[in-house]
């Protein structure tokens, strides 16, 4: 007779059968906590210093035309900087994902290695290849193209620091096809480059547009090697170390925020525009 | 102008991994199934025909051509892998579209859907509803006729089909296996097919090359290798249950006598010499061992082996049920679930085993 409402009061009591140890609450807690402490960390700082600025201030730094000019002429070498990426890098990227031989290992591990050298050290490493008398500074000035007190110094100093994450964002894109799927495409008829360019390259598409953004962001945030090969023209860090020494922390700190909402505004639309497009998952 | 594909003296290294020697053909409106087990060569025996891998020696025909120094891409074979392959970036539509119709007459086989237009092929199909969906919002049977659409619209010589179904579920792998065989006969496209599965070959093969090693051990019409497998281990690849070593007693004319454990067997001689030394090797089907309980056992037929035992084993495999009987050799059967009630069996019911001599099939190793 009892066993008969067993059911029923089973029933009665859900909540006990919902608090089943299905999902592990108590970790996802404490990972929420331990990483709310590294989110605060990264924003805090930021939050402060833009705090610190007024709309009238803001106006009046975006009013002088040095501090326009160094933003600009940012924007404009990390656009270069992430251009000069992708056009070397994504090739790269693939050509490490799709062959195998000895020493790739040593490869991959070249690419990082801008990752690991203080960037002050890769500007005095730029400047003996790219200087006045460096291996190729000397000759391409013959040509025209000087890398001192040029853009184009600026663009090598960023390229050397952020390349790598073009390389290896597009590498893992790449290594993420399917080779199947290419070979699907060779057997419909597809040579090797129509292959690549209809099949691959739009797969791998968004860990591409991902590498060459991080790659921009890097470029623009670039201070130490890009103030040691191009001190000159200045560039927006270089400016707003320029003001800091001259004239402080106040006139420093509009410029850096006037910075940081150009860079970040740019930054969000472009990572936007790079996970943009409705691109089903990788293939399985 | 031979049409069909034959693969002759194709023989390449991948690393430590050697093909020796594949030899085979497949002519047109056959299917032939590729079987082994893993790391035979299957796969890179069908890459290498679809031009993936660059043998070292032999040649490869497709649609009378000798494609042996072409790329891929102008062999004219459609590939369809696991999952089918379709391009997850693309529609439906566009997963057809991007195929590239190839120029010059089509050697010999007679398509169906005109292969040059996809709209036409997603008719034929019956997937023209889905033209606009992705790939990822079709189930595994839309998916076939996509792959199938697109690979026609290439306008193929020869398809190729690596273990496409290898990630479906019992159920759906035989349904879709059903339906690719329908197509694949409307079509009359010479097919090589890939599988470890014996149940492709018994459902879809006309002909049957077993791998192993690198080498092919052993091709022919399917029921020829189901039937006479030519050794032991391509006896168990295709799926025959009862495998036993015995010795050579007795030659006659039209039968031998084999030991067997502690019992004597008659079988149909062999048409190849059997080893000198007299070991051999028996493989009997389970569908042609036959089970009747003691007391109703039918008068003796002529020559048929009737071998008295006990069962040892029980045990359900969907409707049948797999019987072994220990009658000094084990022999594994199988009955319906009606027949083992009717009979009252049980572990340890005294049975009769009956094998006729031409059901016993007789290996050299």
């Amino acid at each position: 007779m009892h066993a008969k409402f067993t059911p029923g009061r089973a029933a009665m009591s859900p909540w006990r059968f919902r608090a089943a140890p299905s999902r592990p609450g108590a970790l996802y807690l404490l990972c929420w906590f331990a990483g709310s402490v590294l989110i605060a960390f990264l924003v805090i700082p930021l939050i402060a210093l833009a705090l610190t600025q007024t709309w009238s201030s803001l106006a009046a730094i975006a009013r002088m035309t040095d501090v326009r000019d160094a933003i600009m002429l940012s924007i404009e070498g990390a656009f270069l900087s992430a251009l000069c990426a992708a056009l070397v890098g994504v090739p790269l990227a693939y050509a490490l994902a799709r062959t195998a031989f000895p020493g790739k290992g040593v490869i991959a591990a070249l690419i990082d290695l801008p990752l690991a050298v203080p960037h002050t050290v890769a500007g005095i490493a730029l400047l003996m290849v790219f200087g006045r008398q460096g291996t190729f500074g000397q000759p391409l000035q013959s040509i025209g193209l000087k890398f001192w007190g040029t853009i184009a110094g600026i663009v090598v100093a960023m390229l050397f620091v952020s390349a790598p994450y073009t390389v290896n964002a597009a590498r893992i894109g790449f290594e993420a096809v399917d080779p199947r799927l290419e070979k699907v495409a060779r057997s419909l008829g597809l040579g090797p480059w129509r292959t690549f360019f209809r099949i691959t390259l739009p797969l791998a598409r968004r860990s591409i547009m991902t590498g060459i953004t991080l790659t921009y962001a890097r470029s623009i945030s670039e201070f130490g090697a890009v103030i040691i090969l191009a001190y000159y023209p200045m560039t927006a860090p270089v400016k707003i170390y320029e003001l800091f020494l001259r004239f402080g922390l106040e006139q420093s700190a509009a410029a850096a925020v006037l910075l940081l909402i150009v860079s970040l505004s740019l930054f969000v639309l472009l990572r936007t525009l790079a996970q943009r497009g409705g691109q089903p998952q990788e293939s399985r | 102008m031979s049409v069909g594909a034959s693969i002759e003296a194709l023989a390449l290294s991948l690393g430590a991994f050697r093909l020796k020697e594949i030899d085979f053909a497949v002519s047109s409106g056959e299917i032939a199934v590729i079987l082994g087990p893993n790391g035979a060569g299957k796969s890179v025996t069908l890459e290498a025909i679809a031009g993936f891998h660059r043998p070292e020696s032999g040649r490869v025909l497709i649609g009378g051509r000798d494609v042996t120094a072409f790329p891929p891409e102008r062999r004219r074979v459609g590939f369809v892998f696991q999952n089918f392959g379709l391009f997850p970036h693309l529609n439906v539509a566009q997963n057809v579209a991007i195929a590239q119709r190839r120029d010059g007459p089509v050697a010999g086989a007679k398509y169906a859907p005109p292969s040059g237009d996809p709209a036409a092929l997603l008719d034929y199909f019956g997937i023209a509803h889905l033209a606009q969906r992705s790939p990822s919002d079709l189930s595994p049977g839309e998916k076939q006729r996509v792959a199938l659409a697109r690979a026609l619209a290439a306008a193929p010589d020869l398809f190729l089909f690596d273990e496409p179904f290898s990630a479906l579920d019992a159920e759906t792998h035989e349904q879709l296996r059903e339906e690719l065989k329908a197509y694949l006969r409307a079509l009359a496209i010479p097919t090589i097919f890939v599988s470890h599965d014996r149940s492709d070959a018994l459902t879809l093969a006309d002909k049957v090359i077993v791998l192993r090693g690198g080498a092919v051990i052993q091709s022919g019409p399917a029921a020829e290798v189901f039937q006479k497998p030519a050794n032991s281990f391509i006896a168990r690849v295709v799926g025959v249950e009862n495998v036993l070593s015995g010795r050579v007693m007795e030659t006659s004319k039209d039968f031998l006598t084999v030991t067997v454990g502690d019992q004597v067997v008659r079988a149909v001689s062999p048409a190849s010499a059997t080893p000198s030394d007299g070991s051999v090797l028996l493989g009997i089907r389970a569908e042609d061992v036959e089970i009747d309980p003691v007391h109703t056992a039918p008068p003796r037929k002529a020559g048929t082996n009737r071998l008295p035992g006990r069962i040892a084993q029980l045990r359900r495999a969907g409707p049948l049920v797999g019987v072994t009987v220990d009658c000094g050799l084990r022999l594994t059967a199988y009955l319906l679930g009606s027949q083992v009630r009717k009979m009252n069996l049980e572990n340890g019911s005294p049975v009769v085993v009956e094998i006729k001599p031409e059901a016993i099939h007789v290996m050299s190793d």
